[in-house]
């Protein structure tokens, strides 16, 4: 039996990242997905016949720009088209647009406030500094606080002195942006609610708060990260859908010699004397490799792979208590044509950016104490594009797709999700966007709704968690996924976890699956 | 949608015969209206050239407290100036590093006209705190036109019915233009005899045609932002995001400039209250500022003879440039400083720059510019020139 | 006569900066806008060194046993005692769960609460330094977090960014007990039990406190430092900071139009009431971070008329973290909390009412619901909703230590010379009364 250097459990964009970095470091790799294909939660598939989904990440804003070139993935595919715009229809029948362009941006918010048009520009180059400054830290290994090695010691003196490096006023941007809620963060700069409303909007995505949340104004930065890289603009719609993008990966993992598997799903991490030496599959048959890696979510890696008597008691406690707490859903339609908004109405290039149904800080926060409650939001928040009008290979020609991505739905439903319950979700979603759109019902062919449940069922990211584990405060760097354990290892010797759920986590960035491999190789070294 | 065009659009648009349009603060304006801005540029000096200067941001500052939140911003002393006097004047953030300049026009005991390079309305909102003042952005309705050169004045007095010539520099007064009500200040970007007519954007029109129905046999000429460009270097003026970067939009501290780093330092005032940079300028007035904003003069022999070098004659950009250019001693191995503007001067037939030097490097010196000739990077002879290149007597008259 | 400094404000803080100055030889004058002692702030605890500087023999801490009483749903109380053991005997009818858990929980928070007793009697630490003491001092403060053991450097890491709620969710099933303390968590701020930084407020409450006790205890302070003689203090007159071209020269009184000169001024008012008025000598910048202080006032507060005194201490009404978290709701969209937390206090022969959410705005039917809720009549209740927050700015983690009262400017000094700040508003905040104050002296001596 053949016998490699690494297995990699599962073949989302992080697993395939590590694969495709481990190969090219001339180590012999297998990828194992459970599903008939590669992807994990990044995948493309004709739903309808003719009409193709992103089923349920949509857009790619923070892929690392080194994992493009390293793993050279135009050369396998890879093609990043800009999402132009931002349109977020008001109740009153208005509109606040962010274009490509910066002069008309300013000129569209001067419409709505003269003063805040001036404060945009100056929060963006705020902004603009904070992603530089933290930017270096997504592609560093978090050093452990608690630990006494000489290398913690020195990653922590290092982070110490980037933070001073950024002088008072950004440091003091930076623990703001770390500890505030979106709201108050950005009532400190500008005075209209709908513009407000939108920006924070971002902040609340896959995490289980409101914009009134503290700990939500982080995300923010988010936004600003993909200019730094020469990137135009942040957020970005792949050819072929987000499929696409796994699909470049893996076939870049296969051009450096990588092998990989589908419908094989792991049962079970072999383990030995504390130390991985292979898994079994849901076949039964067994595999050996010298190291494993797990780029499964921290609870699947942690709890459902190996046996807890393998892990420290306080470590299996830990991965306990973290938090996945699924909230979002996907609604993705087929249409006949596409739907004018009463804010813009006709078709035209408003269709080429995405719709953010985020009338209000009240609209989406009254969203969100729905689903604290335990139901889905009445009125949600909604992200909407139109992924044909980008790609028109996603559609039959003259015909759409619309993929909505939509919070609150949250994972533990009160008396759990049917159904019928996730009809009515997907009732209410409709009806919402039939209220900035009217007539819009008329024109949907097909409809797919995708509840948290559905993603953890498809994908198996717990509780349907799309980051593999809530981005929050006490979850990240060195607590992510657990104080002690941040740098990718584990404590099992030779098994590595390389998912959104290590640092830095979260979208389709690639950067744990990256970070994962860089340390498997010095390791190895 | 698209960019937006000035209230005198409908005129400027029309003259445009090579279509060159740039941007400036959201609005397209001009590059020039001829294929080649050469005559323009000569209007400014021989005859008088007319610009549409609208897209100049502009504030109406009035109420009791106005003149203490302009002086709470700017350098220099507002609360001294008389009505009808226009004050030129940069502004600093609390390091007395420099944000921005322009003017500010006093139209009345509590009106004031401001203008900037860039939005200038929250700045004012967020020093107001406090005041009792009314801040208005007239940007939009507020239109502007620039008459400069020689025979600004007489056109100018013909159109307006009436003698200016008790108009000094840097005053203004108010006037009908067939009976549209303008405000007319001898100001202007050129370093030359001009005026500023200012305008209610819906007579934006009617006093166009006005001026050049006046001006024509004048030898009045239309002109566009590149003929612009030389004279303000000929000036010594200095334009933000070229010469210099606003303090609050530079990136590292280097980035920064102080007024008295920019040669304004006759803008900073000794003898006001409190204002944004008030400690910092009196203490770098005190050790003295350690960079200076600078001429320079290319020798043209030394010019001359880098082409000759290499076959070819002496070959200069048609437009004036805008791009850092290294400044090095008269070894041509240590950086001292760098030029950011630069041109031929088809008056002064000379080959000018504008530069931030070390303030150690006096008028006469004699420094070393970089050049690329035919792909190569050269160095020319150059000597340190003090500003305005162009001063003549008629400018303040 | 001549004064060496000014202190506006007769708190507690602006009293412990007074004597602490008068200490160090200085002629103090404090001036005060109300008439009377206000005993209703002295909520917190005083920190021994103050206590033992200023020789405050007559000062009363008060210690009530139990600490809490909580009505429960179907009928009895459960009632919280200083001793740990007895708490858990009583959590045992409730829960045996969480009666197991409770030593070790109040355990891990009053060492947590620990590390916060130390940051709070010195200045926040100036992370933007390059003065090698002030550096040796933050390592020192890093070393001797480090030295608590692993568990305490990620409790601190965890638990300050936490919500309460995620917080007991971790330790807790009993909703009684849970809301209880989750009201500590939100306790004069405007968050709910789950929003983050809620545990920081907890434990910012816990400090002083016994292991086991979680609600901060009450004093005499401001009547023993008012009584203590050193210091003039002038009432009934509302003081303005007079400053020009960067100096502060004293204030004037507003009612008198009377002037007061000092080369020191020392403000215990709001941040934002004592610099606000000055805004012509400041940077915008500087301006804009003052008027971006968030101290949304969300707290009623006032007394209860009863026949006789309870016989209770102080009695809990926060039934359970989601009763907390509506009661929240309601503020988020500027409304009064339907169902409010309440908490009703006997001290010093007086009952104090707490009611919380009570934004600002009208209070239409308040007095009647928390008359209702305490099953009395609406006349025996009166309540004076803030419109500001009692803390000067509330304690969430961006307006705490370096970003407290505005970031960068946490050692007490403005940037007009010759004024200085030592109320709630500055580091270590409200609800430690003397602690602002006596860094704050010792800032300027």
């Amino acid at each position: 039996m053949k016998r490699y250097d690494a297995i990699v459990i599962g073949g989302g964009h992080n697993g395939l990242v590590t694969a495709a970095y481990l190969a090219r470091a001339k180590k012999s790799v297998l990828v194992l997905e459970r599903r008939p294909r590669v992807g994990g939660a990044a995948i493309t598939e004709e739903i309808f016949p003719g009409f193709k989904f992103t089923m349920f990440s949509y857009v790619v804003s923070l892929l690392r720009p080194e994992i493009i070139r390293d793993l050279d993935l135009p050369k396998h595919g890879l093609h990043i088209l800009p999402l132009e715009s931002t349109v977020t229809p008001m109740e009153n029948g208005d509109y606040l647009a962010a274009w490509g362009d910066h002069d008309e941006t300013r000129r569209e918010l001067y419409r709505h406030s003269p003063r805040d048009a001036e404060a945009y520009d100056e929060y963006g180059r705020l902004m603009h500094f904070m992603a530089q400054a933290v930017k270096p830290i997504l592609g560093m290994v978090p050093p452990d606080p608690t630990s006494f090695a000489p290398g913690d010691l020195a990653g922590l003196l290092k982070l110490g002195k980037h933070f001073r490096g950024l002088g008072g006023e950004r440091l003091h941007a930076l623990v703001k942006l770390m500890t505030m809620s979106s709201a108050d963060f950005l009532d400190e700069w500008f005075e209209t609610d709908v513009l407000k409303a939108t920006k924070s909007a971002s902040g609340i995505i896959g995490t289980f708060l409101g914009p009134r949340s503290p700990g939500t104004a982080y995300v923010l930065l988010h936004h600003y990260m993909g200019e730094l890289d020469g990137v135009f603009r942040a957020w970005g719609f792949a050819k072929g859908g987000t499929g696409a993008v796994s699909e470049a990966i893996a076939s870049a993992a296969r051009s450096f010699g990588a092998e990989i598997r589908c419908d094989a799903g792991v049962s079970k991490v072999l383990v030995r004397n504390g130390r991985a030496t292979g898994v079994v599959l849901e076949s039964g048959d067994e595999l050996s490799a010298g190291i494993v890696v797990s780029s499964l979510d921290p609870r699947r890696t942690f709890l459902q792979l190996l046996d807890s008597n393998e892990l420290p008691a306080e470590f299996v406690a830990d991965i306990k208590r973290f938090k996945f707490r699924g909230s979002s859903g996907k609604v993705n339609l087929a249409l006949d044509l596409l739907p004018s908004f009463t804010c813009m109405p006709g078709i035209g290039r408003q269709h080429r950016g995405a719709f953010s149904i985020s009338p209000s800080l009240d609209y989406v926060e009254r969203a969100y104490d729905d689903a604290k409650y335990g139901e889905f939001s009445r009125r949600p928040y909604m992200d909407i594009v139109f992924p044909s009008m980008i790609d028109p290979g996603m559609a039959p020609p003259g015909k759409h797709v619309m993929s909505i991505f939509v919070q609150y739905a949250p994972y533990h439903l009160n008396g759990g999700w049917t159904d019928a319950k996730r009809e009515a979700f997907g009732d209410a979603v409709v009806n919402t966007v039939e209220s900035f759109a009217p007539g819009f019902t008329s024109k949907i062919l097909h409809r797919q709704v995708i509840t948290p449940l559905d993603i953890e069922k498809i994908t198996g990211l717990s509780e349907g968690n799309i980051f593999a584990g809530e981005l929050a405060l006490h979850q990240l760097f060195f607590l992510r996924p657990a104080p002690g354990w941040a740098k990718f290892a584990t404590p099992v010797r030779g098994f590595y976890q390389a998912g959104s759920g290590t640092h830095p986590g979260g979208g389709i960035m690639g950067a744990s699956g990256r970070l994962a491999a860089m340390r498997i190789l010095k390791d190895r070294a | 949608m698209s960019l937006r065009t000035t209230p005198f659009h409908p005129r400027t648009g029309p003259l445009s015969e090579g279509q060159a349009w740039r941007r400036w603060a959201g609005y397209v304006v001009a590059s020039a209206y001829e294929l080649s801005h050469d005559r323009e540029y000569h209007a400014i000096r021989n005859s008088a050239a007319l610009f549409d200067v609208s897209p100049l941001y502009k504030y109406m500052v009035t109420g009791k407290d106005a003149s203490r939140l302009l002086d709470h911003v700017v350098t220099r002393n507002v609360g001294k100036a008389k009505v009808g006097q226009v004050l030129y004047t940069p502004w600093c953030d609390d390091e007395g590093k420099q944000i921005d300049d322009g003017t500010i026009s006093v139209l009345g005991e509590q009106t004031f006209r401001m203008t900037s390079a860039d939005p200038t309305l929250r700045w004012l909102h967020l020093n107001a705190s406090g005041l009792d003042v009314t801040i208005a952005d007239v940007s939009e309705t507020t239109a502007a036109l620039s008459l400069q050169g020689p025979s600004s004045r007489a056109i100018l007095q013909i159109a307006a019915e009436r003698d200016l010539s008790a108009l000094k520099y840097f005053r203004l007064t108010s006037a009908k233009i067939r009976n549209i009500p303008v405000t007319i200040s001898r100001t202007g970007y050129t370093g030359d005899l001009g005026f500023e007519v200012w305008v209610d954007a819906s007579q934006a029109v009617p006093l166009w045609d006005a001026l050049i129905e006046t001006g024509t046999p004048y030898g009045l000429t239309p002109a566009g932002m590149l003929a612009l460009d030389v004279a303000r270097i000929e000036a010594g003026l200095l334009l933000i995001e070229v010469d210099y970067f606003s303090s609050r939009h530079a990136l590292i501290e280097s980035q920064k400039s102080s007024p008295l780093e920019l040669g304004l330092g006759w803008t900073v005032a000794t003898d006001k209250e409190r204002y944004n940079g008030q400690a910092a300028l009196d203490a770098e007035r005190k050790r003295g500022p350690s960079w200076q904003f600078t001429g320079l003069t290319v020798d043209w022999d030394s010019l001359e003879q880098l082409y000759a070098d290499v076959g070819l004659p002496p070959r200069l950009p048609s437009q004036a440039w805008r791009t850092s250019v290294p400044i090095y001693d008269r070894g041509g191995h240590t950086q001292l400083g760098y030029a950011t503007s630069g041109g031929w001067s088809p008056l002064l037939k000379r080959y000018m720059a504008l530069a931030h030097l070390g303030s150690e490097h006096a008028p006469g010196m004699e420094v070393r510019m970089e050049v690329t000739v035919e792909h190569h990077r050269k160095q020319a002879k150059a000597l340190v020139t003090p500003l305005p290149f162009f001063n003549p007597e008629r400018k303040r008259a | 006569m001549k004064y060496d400094a000014i202190v506006i404000g007769a708190g507690a803080n602006g009293l412990v900066t007074a004597h602490y100055l008068a200490r160090a030889g200085k002629r103090v004058v404090v001036v005060e806008q109300r008439q009377a002692v206000d005993p209703s702030a002295d909520i917190g605890w005083v920190p021994p060194r103050v206590i033992r500087d200023l020789g405050l023999r007559n000062l009363r801490l008060e210690q009530p046993d139990p600490w809490l009483t909580v009505p429960l749903d179907g009928g009895g109380t459960l009632e919280l005692s200083r001793d740990v053991g007895r708490s858990a005997d009583a959590i045992r009818r409730l829960s045996p769960a969480d009666a197991a858990k409770w030593p070790e929980f109040c355990a891990r928070m009053r060492t947590l609460a620990g590390v916060l007793e130390k940051l709070y009697l010195v200045p926040a630490p100036d992370i933007e330094t390059r003065d090698p003491r002030e550096l040796a001092r933050i390592v020192g403060l890093g070393l001797y977090v480090r030295r608590l053991g692993k568990q305490a450097v990620i409790d601190l890491a965890r638990i300050l960014p936490m919500s309460i709620a995620e917080l007991l969710d971790d330790w807790f099933e009993n909703d009684a007990l849970k809301g209880a303390l989750g009201a500590l968590g939100i306790w004069h701020l405007k968050q709910g039990p789950r929003s983050g930084g809620t545990a920081f407020n907890f434990l910012h409450h816990h400090v002083g406190s016994a292991a086991g006790v979680f609600r901060p205890p009450r004093s005499n302070i401001t009547a023993a430092l008012a009584a203590k003689p050193g210091v003039e203090i002038r009432r009934g007159a509302r003081a303005t900071v007079l400053a020009k071209n960067g100096r502060a020269s004293g204030v004037v009184l507003e009612n008198s139009g009377e002037t007061i000169e000092a080369p020191l001024v020392v403000s215990s008012a709001p941040p934002r009431a004592t610099l606000q008025p000055l805004a012509i000598e400041l940077y915008p910048d500087f301006a804009r971070a003052v008027s971006n202080i968030k101290a949304r006032g969300v707290v009623a507060r006032g007394t209860l008329t009863l026949a006789q005194p309870p016989a209770y201490s102080t009695l809990c009404i926060a039934p359970s973290l989601d009763y907390l978290e509506r009661a929240y709701d309601d503020a988020k969209y500027g409304k009064d909390s339907t169902a409010p937390y309440v908490e009703v206090q006997r001290t010093d022969g007086r009952v104090e009412v707490h009611v919380q959410f009570v934004p600002p705005g009208t209070h239409g039917g308040l007095a009647e619901r928390v008359a209702q809720i305490l099953e009395v009549r609406p006349n025996q209740v009166t309540l004076q909703p803030a419109e500001e927050s009692l803390y000067h700015g509330e304690l969430t983690l961006d307006q705490i230590l370096f970003m407290r009262p505005v970031p960068g400017w946490s050692r007490y000094r403005t940037p007009i010379e010759g004024l200085y700040l030592c109320g709630s508003g500055t580091h270590p905040g409200g609800g430690i009364p003397g602690a602002a104050g006596r860094n704050a002296a010792r800032e300027i001596l």
